[in-house]
């Protein structure tokens, strides 16, 4: 009876101790939930989901929607007909594919993989204030971030508009918006060469 | 749930797994260093009800992360799932019931489950194992919670799974004196 007395006593004692350390180490400032969304507006025909997009993109030659939003710090960006190609990427702060492909294409932009002529713009989708590496803005800015970053909103207005259905997802544009391929995954430095010639051989064509 | 709530239940959880690694090294530790009878004797039937308590908190902890602050399941979780909540039954009967046959079915769960959460484990750190791209619908690699750089789901859940094998161990080990 006082061993089981002792074993309940211990039990409980140890529970709060745990409850106690765990209060703690986790009582730090409330973050803001709304810190890593913006309020795009997505204006045209939203694209297509496509389950592969690797398989063929069934919307080649669709008008893409153009998007109207802001980054973290306020500056507003614009993603549509501008008379300039562009390649669109779209990452998720708690994919861990997205997570390896930033510093990718940070290697690849220093390295002066983006042809003259053709832009880069990215989108933050899918967050989500209960998953890790929350706010996305925080990520981005500790890798060395320095593309173009629309924040999409808590609806997914971006993910709509593009039919996006994993990430990362990259999409091509011409200069008049329509989509001229879209690609999933981690696609590295030879993908990203490949979408930057097709990027690039609108501007010739 | 709110922020601040999810982040505590999360280092709760995530500080029980810590806990259930100490205690599944520490007794194994005491069975090497006191032998086998030794062993037996430190928690006797108790090895049942404190492993069937571990299988209700991982049961409970699993709920509440799909039910109240609305994780989606992956496939490897269900799998993980399929293996602890039955536990959670066999176990507590088996206590009350006193009834040892119940490690023969429960401790080859709790194994396979181990199993389970080791790949899911391997997985996350590893994303490429898995795919190339997030699907945020059933997203095996990509991790819903992670506290102190490391402690996931599936460590909470392996972490679960050792100290309840390591209890049936024990308790197989006391039954045989």
């Amino acid at each position: 009876m006082n061993k089981k007395l002792l074993w309940i006593v211990g039990g409980v004692v140890g529970l709060a101790l745990i409850v106690g350390l765990a209060w703690a180490i986790a009582n730090e400032p409330a973050r803001d939930p709304n810190a890593g969304y913006g309020d795009p507006t997505v204006e045209g025909e939203n694209l297509p989901m496509v389950e592969n997009p690797n398989a063929g993109d069934p919307a080649v030659g669709m008008t893409a929607p153009t998007v109207t939003g802001t980054d973290w710090n306020g500056n507003e960006i614009t993603i549509g007909p501008d008379g300039r190609p562009k390649i669109v990427v779209f990452l998720a702060h708690w994919c861990p594919h997205c997570q390896a492909e930033v510093p990718r294409i940070i290697d690849w932009l220093e390295d002066g993989g983006l042809p003259e002529g053709v832009d880069l713009y990215a989108a933050t989708i899918f967050t989500n204030a209960s998953r890790p590496n929350f706010p996305p803005q925080d990520w981005l800015e500790r890798e060395g971030w320095d593309v173009p970053t629309v924040m999409d909103s808590a609806e997914n207005e971006i993910v709509q508009g593009f039919g996006v259905l994993s990430t990362p997802t990259y999409i091509v544009l011409d200069g008049e918006n329509k989509n001229l391929g879209r690609a999933a995954g981690e696609i590295g430095v030879s993908g990203l060469n490949a979408l930057a010639a097709i990027a690039e051989s609108s501007i010739e064509g | 749930m709110s922020d601040q709530a999810l982040r505590l239940y999360n280092t709760f959880l995530a500080l029980l797994a810590l806990v259930s690694l100490a205690g599944a090294a520490a007794l194994v530790t005491y069975r090497l260093a006191k032998g086998r009878e030794a062993a037996g004797r430190l928690l006797g039937n108790g090895a049942l009800w404190l492993a069937w308590a571990v299988a209700a908190v991982c049961t409970t902890g699993s709920l509440v992360y799909s039910e109240v602050v609305g994780f989606v399941p992956c496939l490897l979780c269900w799998v993980q799932r399929g293996f602890m909540y039955p536990l959670s039954l066999i176990l507590l009967g088996g206590a009350i019931w006193k009834k040892p046959a119940v490690k023969y079915v429960a401790l080859p769960m709790s194994l396979l489950g181990l199993a389970t959460s080791v790949y899911h484990y391997v997985i996350q750190i590893f994303p490429h194992l898995e795919g190339i791209s997030c699907n945020p619908t059933n997203p095996c690699s990509a991790r819903y919670v992670e506290v102190f750089g490391f402690v996931s789901i599936p460590f909470m859940a392996g972490a679960g799974f050792t100290l309840i094998s390591v209890l049936l161990l024990f308790y197989v080990k006391a039954k045989k004196e």
